[in-house]
């Protein structure tokens, strides 16, 4: 479901597949398992996710949530349309930082 | 065409796997278009998980029926389950889209994303059943 890459302190979590309320937990402990207590910022590179839905959301929420309070960055980039769609109702845009791509994503968390 | 398709699903999330084959099947027969696919099959885990979570609680032996009824000007989805009286247009918490990363909860998104992707969206209780009527107008 998911493939890392470390640069630099900032790790690059390239997601695939779907990410649904059957395996949104397992998602979860892949990424958290992932990351590291130094790693200055997560980018999540959703070019490769075909689904999400609230349950998928929901992690990605904790997730921020938590490298926030350790004043980590976190991004997300290369929504398809669907998914952009699925960030948009919910107002994810908002409060997760969403970039066109990878380059994007990194130059803005710097 | 038309064509109409009926599932009886049970209580486990896993069920979720069977529900997407069975419109990613009917989708390809129909000509649905992708963005259909992807709204069909979200609206449908966000119901179905509400019904495994509320409307049975703990009992494994839920099942829930959704009739799937594809037609060339539109999509009739009617979701029936047999669990306690509960109407997410009104029961649901209503999500809070404008709170801070902080605040942000992800309660009642599910049926947020029933009322933004569907055009017609309504309930009725009917012989201790809950049924949840939606249709997608294809124009």
């Amino acid at each position: 479901m998911i493939e890392t890459e470390r640069d630099g302190g900032v790790l690059s979590v390239k997601v695939q597949g779907r990410i649904d309320g059957s395996n949104a937990n397992d998602f979860h402990s892949d990424v958290k398992a992932a990351i590291a207590d130094d790693d200055t910022a997560v980018i999540m590179d959703m070019e490769r996710l075909a689904y999400i839905s609230s349950a998928g959301l929901r992690v990605l929420l904790m997730l921020a949530k938590v490298l926030e309070q350790r004043n980590a960055g976190f991004a997300i980039c290369s929504l398809s349309d669907p998914i952009r769609e699925v960030f948009e109702i919910s107002g994810f845009d908002k409060v997760i930082k969403v970039h066109e791509s990878p380059e994007n994503a990194r130059a803005a968390i710097g | 065409m038309t064509r109409e398709i009926t599932l009886k699903v049970g209580g486990s999330t896993a069920e979720l796997e069977r529900i997407n084959a069975a419109v990613e099947e009917l989708a390809e027969t129909e000509g649905w278009p992708p963005d259909l696919v992807f709204q069909t099959t979200l609206v449908l885990e966000e119901l179905e998980v509400n019904i495994m979570n509320y409307a049975f609680g703990e009992d494994e032996n839920v099942q829930s029926q959704i009739v799937l009824r594809s037609e060339p000007d539109r999509l009739t989805i009617e979701i029936s389950d047999g669990g306690k009286a509960f109407n997410p247009l009104e029961d649901a918490t209503e999500p809070d889209l404008d709170a801070s990363l902080e605040e942000r909860k992800v309660g009642g998104l599910g049926i947020h994303f029933v009322r933004t992707l569907m055009d017609e969206v309504s309930y009725r209780r009917e012989n201790g059943r809950n049924h949840l009527t939606l249709v997608k107008r294809r124009d």
